[in-house]
């Protein structure tokens, strides 16, 4: 309780001597970390802005700095390079952000629906999250390339599987699936948690007035745990993208440009070809685009997500 | 139970197992052919027994001449070290301060930093390089040790979980003469740990499996770390499969062992927090 709303035992001027001392401690407590937000999150914040509005190129060199408005801004949609990988960061996105989210969906279903060894399972599947991507990396790179034992094993069943990781249509999506792979797990066990508030009783009341299974489902699960839905839909959003260390462990960008999506982009922008202000420019359109993506999610969840 | 259901359960089990069993064939492949001879990892058909085991491969790892794997592993065992103990003591005292502090401005704040949430690590890759140099701590662990001390998702979970220790024991430390700083530390702390415990995890995940970070700002070899070491020697030694292997393994290692004893505080602290990563 704050001291000023007990009045009854001290009088307010004690108790706005109080409320300084706590005003002094609640500062000491918070500023040793709003210094370090500040010289980490904050200024870096502020000088990607300025960057993205002037002529830098190349990180410590600043001579020759002018002002250049909209121009950097102008380049990221002119450039047929960038715009191509802007494009591919959407196909990413439309391969991983389904797949993660109706996997989680249904993995979460099944475990919530009876299995043995409930929390075996959920580990089992938890387990490629904690990995490190790299070393993944390493071992899909084995797994996918020719003659390895499984794909060895798929053409002795009369398969003729294609190196998925080098080839320029499939490459993409491969690399998307792999993520999904890895970060499944996660949107399970929070689709989990989700499904275990929805009340018995409800489905229970439902069973008995004469409804499906699939009429259970649709009609009081998934909009039960349309909250959990929404939030794991923003949150995959913006996962694919960024997703920069899957691609580049996997296949930095190639074969020839077909992985090189945005994230990749603003990376080689900036530290092969030495475009600071055109780089930055490139990650606030990115940046743009996850808000405004998240901003319709937001005016859209009236019509689907149940507080 | 009618036997039906029964079935049906059964047949869930499996099936959910054959998923769990083929999404984790890539680490039993890695182990497995981390003990093979080089030839004997590509053989068809694939066992997964060895049929000569061998430490040959990570014998190469500590010997071979070109890449310092034990520097690499050192460095990112010290830096993931030094990140949790630094990050849990920031962030919780940070969280003691917005949790159990009345102050002025306090909301306005929280609110600055939960907005700053949202900010994509892209924006931030170029400026931050300024300031390390700056700072001179470019090239060197701290560039990735300090940035991720001001983790602000950590500062708002536990702040949740502060806040919903009850009011009424500090309040009795209080009478009892303790300022804030012993409260922090004899009362939240030690009430918060599993909270802090599944930081502690997640930590340690996050900062071991960087790839961005040391890729973007370490550039001397011999203060690399792990994750991008083993890109280097895995470009590097190409044909080397069984090599490859074993430096996946001992970099997979630790953390899927960490996950095996800890999957309460990982697997829970997700279910119940809704950690996003």
């Amino acid at each position: 309780m704050s001291k000023e709303k007990t009045p009854v035992f001290k009088t307010k001027e004690k108790a706005s001597i109080a409320q300084k001392k706590e005003n002094r401690y609640g500062w000491l407590f918070i500023s040793p970390y709003l210094i370090f937000f500040t010289v980490f999150t904050g200024i870096p914040f502020v000088i990607a802005i300025v960057m993205s509005f002037l002529n830098m190129k190349y990180i410590t060199r600043l001579d020759n700095l002018k002002f250049v408005g909209l121009q950097n801004f102008i380049k990221v949609f002119t450039n047929k390079e960038i715009m191509a990988s802007l494009i591919r960061t959407f196909q990413y996105s439309l391969v991983y952000v389904p797949l993660i989210m109706i996997l989680g969906f249904v993995l979460a279903f099944m475990l919530n629906n009876g299995v043995y060894m409930k929390k075996a399972m959920r580990s089992l599947v938890f387990m490629p999250y904690v990995s490190n991507m790299v070393a993944v990396a390493v071992i899909f790179k084995v797994l996918l390339g020719n003659n390895s034992p499984v794909i060895v094993a798929l053409r002795n069943m009369g398969f003729d599987p294609p190196l998925l990781l080098l080839n320029l249509k499939l490459a993409l999506p491969t690399v998307a699936m792999i993520s999904v792979w890895k970060g499944v797990g996660l949107n399970m066990v929070v689709y989990l948690g989700a499904l275990q508030e929805v009340p018995a009783e409800l489905l229970e009341a439902a069973q008995i007035d004469g409804a499906t299974k699939w009429q259970r489902i649709r009609s009081i699960i998934i909009p039960m745990i349309s909250p959990t839905t929404f939030f794991l839909v923003i949150s995959s959003i913006i996962g694919s993208f960024q997703n920069f260390t899957c691609i580049q462990a996997l296949t930095e960008g190639g074969p020839g440009q077909a992985t090189t999506v945005m994230s990749v982009n603003i990376v080689r922008t900036a530290f092969t070809k030495y475009e600071t202000s055109l780089a930055s420019a490139m990650a606030f359109v990115m940046f743009a685009l996850v808000m405004i993506v998240t901003l319709i999610q937001w005016r859209g969840q009236k019509k689907w997500v149940n507080y | 139970m009618t036997s039906k259901k029964k079935s049906l359960k059964i047949a869930l089990t499996v099936f959910i197992l054959l998923i769990g069993l083929v999404s984790n064939f890539p680490f039993l492949f890695m182990i497995s052919s981390s003990f093979k001879v080089s030839g004997e990892v590509m053989k068809f058909p694939w066992h997964l027994i060895p049929e000569n085991p061998t430490l040959m491969n990570f014998q190469a790892l500590l010997t071979n001449g070109i890449y310092n794997f034990q520097k690499w592993y050192l460095n990112t065992v010290v830096m993931t070290a030094l990140t949790i103990v630094i990050k849990i003591f920031f962030v919780s005292f940070t969280a003691y301060g917005f949790a159990r502090i009345k102050f002025k401005g306090k909301d306005a704040i929280f609110l600055v930093l939960l907005s700053a949430m949202m900010i994509p690590s892209d924006i931030m890759i170029l400026p931050r390089y300024m300031i390390f140099k700056n700072l001179h701590i470019l090239d060197t662990m701290w560039s990735l040790i300090l940035p991720s001390c001001v983790d602000v998702y950590f500062v708002f979970l536990l702040r949740q979980s502060f806040v919903s220790i009850p009011d009424s024991l500090s309040e009795a430390a209080k009478i009892d003469g303790c300022g804030h700083f012993r409260i922090y530390w004899q009362i939240i702390f030690p009430l918060a740990k599993p909270a802090i415990a599944t930081m502690a995890l997640f930590s340690f995940t996050w900062s071991w499996n960087d790839y961005m970070g040391p890729y973007l700002y370490i550039s001397t070899m011999d203060k690399q770390m792990l994750s991008v070491g083993v890109k280097l020697f895995s470009s590097g030694l190409i044909q080397d499969y069984g090599s490859q292997m074993a430096a996946a393994t001992a970099v997979l290692l630790p953390i899927l062992i960490a996950f095996l004893f800890c999957q309460k505080f990982f697997i829970e602290g997700v279910a119940s927090s809704g950690v996003k990563g």
